[in-house]
């Protein structure tokens, strides 16, 4: 008989609120005495009790002969069977490299973990990676390269409450984590102020103290142009830079030519405006930069975070209390999913793959030798372009990925350029999927396997935050359903190397993954479920079980080897795709508050989908006179890559020169359709926060 | 076997060209080198006010002289190239040593303009004691060392940098008289009413100006006493700072017979008629224009960079629109293309607020921005900007363009509260009637009462509507 929880967390975003289940499962509350978001929850939280027992929920394998056939259900042995075989077979024939796993942010600790290792000693491919490689990379990038360590907030949520200024670049967090904005209640009760740098208006924007209203792709040659100003009005915090940091002076030489009209003119922001910013920041005892992907999702993004996490050292904000630079995580398990090992350049620990001694501790743990571990894989959107043999993408000598297993992701709509990643799908020789439901990646598929869902299993979840939190069984899941972890040691049985994944619990999982973790950057080694049910979460590093976890990083040292942070010199460039007098007018995209990256859940869920039924594309009313828009026209927009349609909102909350569509949704409302695969040189992030497009078409058909 | 790059000049262009060729790892197919005849490395110009007003040459270092050796580039400073012999590829510098190369490029940018003044020079041919340029670092610490209040000083060119000068020795306690040519200041930027405007800010600082007026000589034997005006009047000073506009620096290019007409003449690679001549910056002239501006100088480099390392073979420069934005004297000025409407069917609109000092001005052409001047006000200078490099159609009230800018802070009805679904004309109507703090609002409207996201604009919509209710 299991034993079922009643306390959980949500299963969306990064913010990872605490919930109650109540008697009827569908019914959820908010949890008062989880400590992050303290009984509150957005409107997703609270619907997501629907996904469970859903009507869609795919509760048998399903499988088909060839990609002409329908899909017809199996049970489980015959569908294990067939993707061992194909990978087998792949690997017979191609080498391992052929076979590829993809993995994703919503995944536990414990899933992450067993997934990474599968991939090197199963299936001993370098090529594994994820979709959080399309959430926070940039992030994570300019966070190793400025601090050494890459945590996302190097501070506990409630800091935001005492903080006297909060900068968020690029991030809409009322509507991405709108429980958070209780902190921002407090923080302005306490008499803080907030600016927000976005391109829209939006609801984070509207409560802010200034709105900074940027060209989108412009947030590093803002962050430069202030550090300018900071120089010239003397605001330099010169006996931290002198005393915690390394390289000011060659970003100084940078920054000399960030000149407030060179900066005006790339951002479209005024200088008095840039004037006021850099005063308050300078001028407050307490100060966070927070980004979220407006600023990181780009094919400039590490750059952009490291010109931000520059004029933070400048201030001397990292390290004081309540200040510093912090990213705002998107997904689930973002953070513990970018730490233990689906990412194609990482072993567990957030060690290096490339890095001989993080190897050999690696190999040494799971008892194999360090050369059988394959080297540094392709990432997440470089992966999908080597998919299967096509004239186009073929380079001689390297041979194609042919056999494809994705976990938890929805790759047709979270991608960019989706008519190729549907085409580089179609050309794999096999693709499996393991979802919850049917999706726009699992109708391409071979095998589709139905699992487990948040609620129906147990397991951590790392949140923004860096803490470590237990996901509980709260409710049994339907017949028919097995969970990831399972489905992986039923495929390395079938593989030859079943004893290396001998796991029947996520907590066995867990005790191999802790110990797997001791000594890396990530050390997760002194943490236990019991500790983390004592504490409402852990934060990491925790190297030893009688320590408390480190809610707070860089008080006294970085974590480069001379514990000093480093100023990186990055300059302004242009886009990847560039605006011309063919395609005149930038594209970005971003989230409703109903839904949760590409909607596979939340377009399940009634409630969210009645009141976000579709996406609208926002348009200035300047620009739509100029082409005749109506608000609820239909709108045909063309980038160089693909069209996509759009239902209009006529609205001043949008610059001028600037479209705005959410990407939750596939089909030909598919805002990543219209968004090209250009990638950050150090991330390998596509540049989806930004594509030149043209309107071809304007429909008046009534909605 | 590498190919030799020579960069004559080490001014901001060729900074920047050496930037833009290391960021294609240039360093792997040439050797380059550097001839500068400072002895300082590359320095931001355009910062030198901060040096005459007290600062250190470190302040506006670009390139220190130790950054050439980190990525093995040969530095020559104190070197003044006076001759390219294009056929054997041998560049002569001034102390007559040879240096061979395969390519050059060059950015020796321009030289103050002096106007034609009797006894400005003493027998030695160098400006008199009290007489100064305003170029160089080494300019800034001589001027700086002389000028001593109650010292009295001449600044003769009302330009950017002419006013820079002045109001940097007017900071230093002295008095100080600009005399500009033309009929009003910074006519290179602004029109007659901008002028006035810059004009008054100037004299609120205490300087003099003196417009429409041209120096003919210096008085005084040994040194400077006092500067006389076409006029017949003079002017009693103890110091001269002649900042009156800058002149292409071709001499070398005229010596080694690369065509020039007002600067070195260069295609759309940045090439000269010599094979193996490149140049780029204030020295060049592309399309019949030669630039003075940061901007357009830096989209050369990127060009020529492009082209020299084979990184873009298909790059071209095709001209530069011209954007300059800068305070003087706590006056915001900000200029853009066209000053003046040229064809007849040009349009012009114009607002001016006399005594706010805020003028603001467009010209129109295809309905299109050509050209914009905004003094005084320095907010709507980016969304301007925006339309003039962005080329958009306008829309038909130009004005709301002109004096609102156009990312507008209002908006039609909005649901703040998304979980309840309440709009903002129905919240700012409940703080009408009186709900008036946040519970309040939230218990009549069951705005914040969800997520609680939109709590933060509640606040401000209270404060915002409650004040205006109860005043």
């Amino acid at each position: 008989m299991v034993e079922l929880a009643l306390r959980t967390h949500c299963p969306y975003c990064a913010y990872q609120c605490g919930i109650r289940m109540s008697d009827a499962a569908e019914a959820i509350l908010g949890d008062p005495h989880f400590p992050v978001n303290n009984g509150q929850l957005c409107i997703k939280g609270w619907s997501a009790g629907a996904l469970l027992r859903h009507p869609q929920r795919l509760t048998t394998p399903l499988v088909r002969d060839s990609r002409k056939d329908d899909f017809r259900p199996a049970d489980w042995d015959e569908a294990l069977d067939r993707i061992a075989d194909a990978m087998r077979r792949t690997r017979e024939q191609y080498g391992p490299d052929a076979n590829a796993m993809f993995g994703s942010g919503a995944l536990t600790n414990e899933k992450v973990y067993l997934l990474g290792k599968f991939a090197r000693l199963a299936l001993g491919t370098a090529n594994i990676d994820y979709n959080g490689r399309y959430c926070m990379s940039s992030a994570a990038g300019g966070n190793n390269r400025a601090f050494g360590v890459d945590r996302g907030m190097p501070f506990p949520v409630n800091d935001i409450g005492e903080a006297e200024l909060i900068v968020l670049i690029g991030s809409n967090c009322a509507d991405t984590l709108p429980p958070i904005m209780q902190w921002f209640q407090k923080q302005k009760a306490n008499g803080g102020r907030v600016i927000v740098i976005d391109p829209r208006r939006t609801s984070t924007a509207r409560s802010a103290d200034l709105h900074l209203q940027t060209t989108p792709g412009t947030d590093l040659a803002l962050a430069n142009g202030l550090l300018y100003l900071a120089i010239e009005l003397d605001l330099l915090n010169r006996e931290y830079i002198t005393t915690r940091t390394n390289g000011f002076d060659a970003v100084r030489a940078t920054v000399l030519n960030d000149h407030p009209a060179r900066t005006e003119r790339i951002t479209g922001v005024g200088e008095p405006l840039l004037r006021q910013a850099i005063k308050w920041m300078s001028a407050a005892k307490s100060c966070m930069f927070l980004t979220g992907r407006g600023a990181e999702q780009h094919s400039k993004g590490v750059d952009t975070v490291n010109a931000w996490t520059n004029l933070a050292l400048a201030l001397g904000l990292p390290g004081k209390p309540q200040s510093g630079y912090g990213t705002l995580t998107g997904q689930g398990n973002g953070q513990g999913g970018r730490e233990h090992g689906q990412k194609a350049d990482q072993l567990p620990g957030y060690r290096l793959i490339e890095n001989p001694d993080h190897r050999e501790a690696m190999a040494k743990f799971w008892g194999v030798p360090a050369e059988s571990l394959p080297r540094k894989g392709k990432s997440a959107y470089e992966l999908i372009d080597a998919l299967g043999e096509s004239p186009g993408t073929a380079v001689p000598g390297l041979s194609p990925i042919r056999t494809l297993f994705v976990m938890g992701s929805n790759l047709v709509v979270a991608s960019p350029d989706v008519n190729r990643t549907v085409a580089r799908l179609k050309a794999t020789d096999f693709l499996a999927v393991a979802d919850s439901f049917l999706n726009e990646t699992s109708q391409i598929a071979d095998v589709v396997l139905p699992v487990y869902q948040w609620a129906e299993e147990n397991g951590t979840m790392t949140n923004f935050e860096g803490r470590v939190i237990r996901r509980r069984q709260t409710a049994l899941a339907p017949t028919g359903v097995r969970g990831d972890l399972d489905i992986l040691r039923e495929l390395a049985d079938r593989l030859g190397c079943g004893d290396k994944f001998a796991f029947n619990s996520a907590r066995e999982v867990f005790d191999e993954f802790r110990r797997a973790t001791a000594g890396g950057t990530a050390d997760y080694s002194g943490i236990t479920y019991e500790k983390i049910e004592a504490n409402e979460g852990v934060f990491w590093p925790c190297p030893a079980e009688d320590h408390p976890g480190t809610p707070r990083l860089f008080a006294d040292r970085f974590f480069h080897p001379d514990g000093k942070a480093k100023f990186l010199p990055v300059e302004h460039r242009p886009a990847g795709d560039t605006p011309d007098a063919a395609f005149p007018y930038l594209f970005t995209t971003g989230r409703y508050k109903e839904h949760y990256n590409s909607g596979v859940q939340t377009r399940q869920v009634g409630e969210l989908t009645k009141a976000k039924p579709g996406p609208l594309l926002q348009v200035h009313p300047t620009l739509a006179r100029r082409h005749g828009i109506a608000g609820g026209n239909l709108v045909t927009l063309e980038s160089r890559r693909g069209r996509a349609e759009f239902r209009v909102d006529v609205t001043p909350d949008i610059r001028p020169d600037t479209l705005f569509a959410p990407f939750h949704w596939g089909g030909r409302e598919g805002a990543n359709l219209l968004i090209g695969g250009f990638l950050d040189p150090v991330s390998r992030m596509p540049e989806f926060k930004l594509a030149a497009v043209r309107v071809v078409s304007v429909s008046k058909s009534a909605p | 076997m590498k190919k030799k790059l020579a960069i004559i000049g080490n001014g901001m262009a060729a900074g920047r060209l050496l930037d833009e060729l290391f960021r294609r790892n240039a360093g792997t197919q040439f050797d380059i080198s550097v001839f500068g005849e400072e002895r300082h490395g590359c320095y931001n110009r355009i910062l030198l006010g901060r040096v005459l007003a007290g600062g250190t040459a470190d302040e506006i270092m670009l390139k220190a002289t130790g950054w050439y050796a980190d990525r093995a580039v040969t530095y020559h400073s104190n070197k003044l190239v006076t001759k390219i012999d294009s056929v054997r590829r041998r560049l002569t510098d001034s102390a007559g040593e040879e240096h061979a190369y395969d390519v050059a490029v060059i950015a020796t940018g321009s030289a103050p303009s002096v106007p034609p003044m009797e006894g400005l020079r003493g027998a030695d041919g160098k400006p008199k004691p009290g007489a100064f340029l305003f170029r160089t670092i080494d300019d800034c610490s001589r001027m700086r060392d002389f000028a001593k209040p109650p010292c009295s000083a001449v600044v003769l060119g009302g330009g950017l940098l002419g006013l820079e000068a002045a109001k940097a020795l007017s900071d230093m306690g002295l008095h100080v008289t600009v005399v500009h040519r033309a009929d009003w200041l910074m006519n290179l930027q602004v029109d007659r009413f901008g002028g006035e405007i810059v004009r008054r800010g100037i004299e609120k600082l205490g300087i003099f100006v003196r417009t429409g007026q041209t120096a003919t000589g210096v008085i005084g034997d040994d040194r400077v006493h006092g500067v006389a005006l076409k006029t017949g009047e003079v002017i009693p000073a103890d110091m001269l700072v002649i900042a009156a506009g800058i002149r292409p620096r071709v001499d070398l290019a005229q010596a080694s017979n690369i065509p020039v007409k007002h600067g070195i003449v260069v295609n759309d690679l940045l090439a000269t008629a010599v094979p193996g001549v490149y140049s780029v910056g204030e020295c060049a002239e592309h399309n019949g224009l030669v630039y003075g501006i940061v901007p357009p100088i830096w989209e050369q480099c990127d060009v020529v960079a492009d082209v020299l390392t084979g990184a873009n073979p298909a790059a071209r420069y095709r001209g530069s629109k011209q954007y300059t934005k800068l305070k003087v004297a706590g006056v915001d000025v900000a200029s853009m293309g066209l000053i003046d409407p040229q064809q007849e069917s040009d349009e012009v609109l114009q607002v001016m607020e006399d005594r706010r000092g805020i003028y603001r001005k467009m010209v129109v052409r295809d309905s299109k921005l050509v050209g914009a001047i905004c003094v005084g006000d320095g907010e709507s200078a980016p969304s301007l900007a925006r339309w003039f490099d962005r080329g958009d159609e306008l829309p038909p009230n130009r004005l709301d363009i002109l004096c609102s800018g156009d990312i507008s802070t209002s908006a039609a009805d909005r649901e703040i509260c998304n979980c309840h679904h309440v709009t903002e004309s129905c919240l700012v109507g409940a703080i009408k009637d009186g709900c008036t703090s946040l519970p309040m609002l939230s218990e009549a409207t069951k705005a914040g009462t969800g997520c609680g996201s939109c709590r933060g604009q509640l606040t401000n919509l209270i404060m915002k509507h409650a004040k205006a209710t109860s005043a």
